[in-house]
């Protein structure tokens, strides 16, 4: 492939790019035309739906090579053709990072890993040894060379896989979504990474539906809608933007709201109690201690705390699911044995795609129903906007709508307490709205639990908050007033810089001012229908 | 790029389908490891590995990635103790269902259980050192008895052996019926097949 | 399952050339397996078994060693002590059982002794070393990898199915396999698109010779190995001939 010769200093362009999905009916793209510089750091955002990926698949090579479909147009990065050039032309040039840390790695342990790229383009060996120390120095993760990637958390799976891209040295990276698993701490460090690679040159496209932590990263923002770039601006002017204005544009605000809650009443009484309880893993590092906790019944309780600290493992004890469990699940003072405890629970997984069974959305919902329950089916189908769909399979509906069939199948269950793990992670703003809705509707007809990083859900549908730290009970509180401050201080301190971070990273960057948190005392109404 | 050549996405189709396969395989070896039951896996290994392969089917355009499972199968038996010999007869028999598939032009449904009955073969070649060299088998054991050598030869009469076969050839064929039926049920409504 | 190749990658005891190890499975398969050769090598059998265990044992699996010896010296004993005294279907269950066992766990140690101790990276360097075709390569890293994906989809599938409560089907077979199956290629299928796609973008199947950083290559003990491993039909061929 010959490049032609471009203006110096341009490292993408697209010009009347359109594209079309080979099984769909609408475009996912229309007549795009973006220029970006070298060494610019650009932001995509939109709804769902809003073509920001499959515009990162434009430019990665992805489309037309990899996902078939309807194109047309020019994508050019750094003067290679990019819809006629082979993939791994362009992988030279273009290096992807994705959303799931799960299924992105290829070897088994993590110095495979980082190599992985330059032996495909069949550097030598003494080349690929020295950028695997180099970029392990640079991303910070020397302590993992050489360990097994599957006993890796997700932030450090994540992390890798940046080290695997960054050892090729590419000219452009492309990052699609990658934070949606991430707690706090982890996402400050992919800034750190970020800028990083800015600082050498780089030029960096991300699509994002969290903003807030890009604010020092990214210097332009592209904003999307229906495929179409609908605006185009630089991060100091997108900063201004009201928060009203972004809610309606689709977007998570830069900074989180004091949501007005209106929730339903609770009557129930009585407490879950969980005394004694104690998970350990096999190196003999307890995963889980906590000796006496008490959960009102009710009520809708956030679990919050960093990767690692515990959250899912409570979760899985409350359900009955964790066989290491030693302590006790207790309903109103009766100790619980695993199988009721089954029978009173129910856990609303991360990843959707481990609980759908059924050939059609109607035959989902009513999977493990009480047939007493038979009447509310229609009206929890239409609460959650799936009628329409009943027929389909849930396999084929898109992330957010299995997300609801997911949620309603929970609310028909009839359980006395439902847990949530992680459901809004990759969630936009109308669908985070929708999901908070739908929680805390369930206030005072069963116990919720919601486990999450985002604030904005906890502030919009909980009224308790849980916090865990290394598998023990740091703080459980009421979301008063007070508790609200809790909650801020919880997630403002875990976006302080730390000293010895720093330095990993690249040079210290001087005169940085403290990274602004995702909270603020705006009020915005961001309630309820 | 539309070459027939096998690129990367084929590739790691093909090592996808053949882990779901394996551990398939595999669990119900496990399971049939009250020995007993060991001859019955050439029956009921093909019919449930059935159902991945027909969905691998689905991806199956260019030649060559029948065969890379069949043989991909036989080294994997050779990693676990299982010997050699299905990879010869992967071989072989991931070369006829290649034949089988392309005659039908990588869409006929009726070739494509039949291309399942043909591949489910390679799973036949680990009941071959149950059947070879019998009597160097008993030389080490003459100690037993003529009872013993006469009950055992009854055992694994040598009629078994291509009973075996034709047992995974029908288990295949089966297999690829049931995974016909779940494509229609489930893969082909939700989109992915 | 989940340690099929799973072997860390720091030291660990005596260290084989993978194409070693190879080697000692397939002589494995030829001679214990196999019996070739019949009486006149009936020393082989042993041999090569004990050097399989002991290999086992310098890899520090002394647990799987143990259990494999114990089963064999079990099924053995129970062959010599009831096999010419029981009738029927006892006899015939004891037979099967012991026979089939018997015949088949020198390999399988031998196997266990490979995958426990062989890393993914390890195998793939040394296949490429053998001028296997990458097409065989690639596919077969990949369903390594794979492996530990797929009991961690299983698992989650299953907590899943226990919490709607129809972990047996609700009585019926054919929904237990299906509730299962199905998600499970669902998932796989998504998983392995996400996995094609990162690899792709990294250069897989590009024009140029691969490289490996994978250290391996033969050192004594693999000559050690080696000759023991070749012996055997040196000895075959020997006897064939009529020299020996």
């Amino acid at each position: 492939m010959t490049k032609d010769k471009m203006q110096d200093g341009v490292a993408v362009l697209l010009e009347h790019a359109s594209f079309r999905y080979a099984n769909s009916d609408f475009s996912a793209v229309k007549d795009v035309s973006l220029t970006i510089q070298k060494g610019e750091a650009v932001l995509l955002c939109g709804e769902s739906g809003c073509g920001k990926t499959t515009l990162t698949r434009l430019i990665n090579g992805l489309i037309p090579q990899y996902y078939e479909g309807e194109f047309s147009g020019d994508v050019r990065v750094c003067g290679l053709d990019v819809a006629k050039a082979e993939l791994y032309e362009t992988a030279r040039i273009v290096g992807s990072v994705f959303q799931n840390p799960r299924s992105q790695f290829f070897c088994v342990d993590v110095t495979s890993e980082i190599a992985f790229g330059c032996e495909n383009f069949g550097m030598p060996e003494e080349t690929v040894r020295t950028r695997i120390a180099e970029t392990a120095d640079e991303i910070g993760i020397e302590d993992l060379l050489g360990e097994n990637i599957f006993h890796l958390s997700g932030g450090q799976k994540q992390k890798v896989a940046c080290a695997s891209v960054a050892a090729v040295r590419p000219d452009v990276f492309v990052l699609d979504e990658p934070t949606s698993n991430l707690d706090v701490a982890t996402i400050r460090r992919l800034a750190q990474i970020l800028r990083h690679w800015k600082a050498q040159g780089k030029t960096i496209v991300i699509a994002e539906h969290r903003l807030g932590w890009l604010k020092d990263v990214c210097d332009r923002v592209v904003y999307l809608r229906d495929g179409e770039i609908a605006m185009d601006c630089a991060m100091g002017d997108f900063l201004q933007i009201p928060s009203e204005e972004l809610a309606a544009m689709g977007l998570r605000t830069m900074t989180a709201c004091k949501a007005k809650q209106t929730m339903p009443k609770n009557n129930m009484a009585g407490t879950i109690d969980i005394q004694n309880c104690r998970v350990a893993y096999g190196n003999g590092r307890p995963a889980l201690k906590i000796d006496g906790l008490s959960l009102p019944k009710g009520d809708v309780i956030a679990v919050i705390g960093d990767n690692g600290a515990g959250k899912t493992t409570l979760a899985r004890c409350i359900c009955g699911l964790e066989k290491r469990s030693a302590g006790c699940v207790c309903y109103g003072g009766k100790r619980c044995k695993r199988r009721e405890l089954l029978k009173t629970s129910y856990l609303v997984m991360q990843d959707v795609n481990h609980q759908l069974f059924c050939e059609s959305v109607s035959d989902e919902v009513r999977l493990g129903m009480d047939e007493a329950n038979e009447p509310l089916v229609d009206g929890t189908l239409a609460a959650l906007n799936l009628t329409t769909l009943s027929d389909r399979h849930p396999m084929s509906l898109s992330g957010g709508q299995k997300q609801r069939v997911a949620v309603a199948a929970a609310l028909l269950a009839g359980k006395q307490t439902l847990i949530f793990d992680e459901p809004t992670s990759g969630l936009d703003l109308r669908h985070m709205r929708e999901t908070a809705r739908l929680i805390s509707h369930t206030r005072g007809k069963c116990t919720s639990i919601v486990v999450t990083h985002d604030s904005e859900l906890i502030l919009l549908c909980c009224t308790h908050v849980l916090h865990l730290e290394e598998g023990r009970m740091r703080a459980f509180y009421a979301l008063d007033g007070e508790g609200r401050q809790k909650l801020e201080q919880y997630f403002r301190t875990n976006d302080k810089p730390n000293g010895k971070e720093e330095e990993q990273i690249g040079r210290k960057e001087p005169g940085r001012k403290e990274e602004t948190v995702e909270f603020e005392t705006t009020v915005c109404i961001c309630g309820e229908s | 790029m539309k070459t027939n050549k096998l690129n990367g996405k084929d590739l790691i189709n093909v090592g996808v389908f053949s882990a779901i396969y394996a551990v398939i395989v595999i669990a119900l070896a496990m399971l049939g490891y009250i020995p007993i039951f060991m001859p019955l896996l050439a029956l009921i290994g093909p019919i449930f590995g059935g159902i991945p392969f027909m969905l691998f089917l689905t991806r199956v355009k260019k030649f060559g990635m029948i065969l890379m499972m069949s043989v991909i199968m036989g080294i994997l038996m050779l990693l676990t103790g299982m010997g050699y010999y299905s990879i010869l007869v992967g071989i072989i028999s991931g070369w006829i269902a290649e034949m089988v598939y392309k005659s039908g032009d990588y869409r006929s449904t009726k070739k494509a259980v039949l291309t399942s009955g043909v591949f489910s073969l390679w799973i036949w070649g680990n009941f071959i050192p149950l059947f070879t060299n019998i009597t160097g088998y008993f030389s080490t054991r003459q100690d037993f008895g003529q009872a013993y050598i006469d009950a055992l030869t009854r055992l694994m009469p040598l009629w078994m052996c291509p009973t075996l076969l034709v047992a995974a050839f029908v288990g295949g064929i089966l297999g690829g019926l049931l995974g016909r039926a779940v494509l229609k049920k489930h893969f082909i409504k939700a989109g992915i097949a | 399952m989940r340690s099929v190749l799973q072997a860390s990658a720091k030291k660990r005891g005596l260290v084989l050339d993978p194409r070693t190890k190879l080697l000692l499975l397939v002589t494995v398969a030829v001679f214990v397996l196999g019996g070739a050769g019949g009486e006149a090598l009936r020393w082989a059998t042993p041999c090569l078994c004990a050097v399989s265990l002991a290999l086992l044992i310098t890899a520090g699996k002394y647990k799987t060693a143990a259990v494999c010896v114990a089963i064999y010296v079990l099924m053995d004993t129970l062959q010599r002590s009831f096999g010419g005294r029981t009738e029927g279907i006892v006899n015939f269950l004891l037979l099967a059982s012991a026979g089939i066992l018997t015949r088949f766990l020198p390999s399988i140690i031998t196997g266990a002794y490979v995958v426990s101790t062989t890393t993914v990276s390890e195998f793939s360097a040394a296949m490429r070393r053998m001028h296997i075709s990458e097409r065989l390569v690639i596919p077969l890293s990949v369903m390594f990898r794979f492996f530990p994906t797929i009991g961690d989809e299983f698992s989650h599938i299953n907590a899943a199915m226990r919490m709607r409560g129809v972990s047996l089907g609700g009585g019926n077979a054919g929904k237990m396999v299906e509730y299962r199956l199905v998600p499970l290629l669902f998932c796989s299928v998504k998983i392995g698109e996400e996995l094609s796609a990162a690899a792709l973008t990294r250069g897989l199947g590009a024009d140029v010779k691969r490289t490996n950083v994978c250290e391996i290559g033969f050192h004594a003990q693999d000559v050690a190995v080696l000759i023991l491993c070749i012996a055997p039909y040196v000895y075959l061929i020997l006897n064939a001939v009529g020299v020996l």
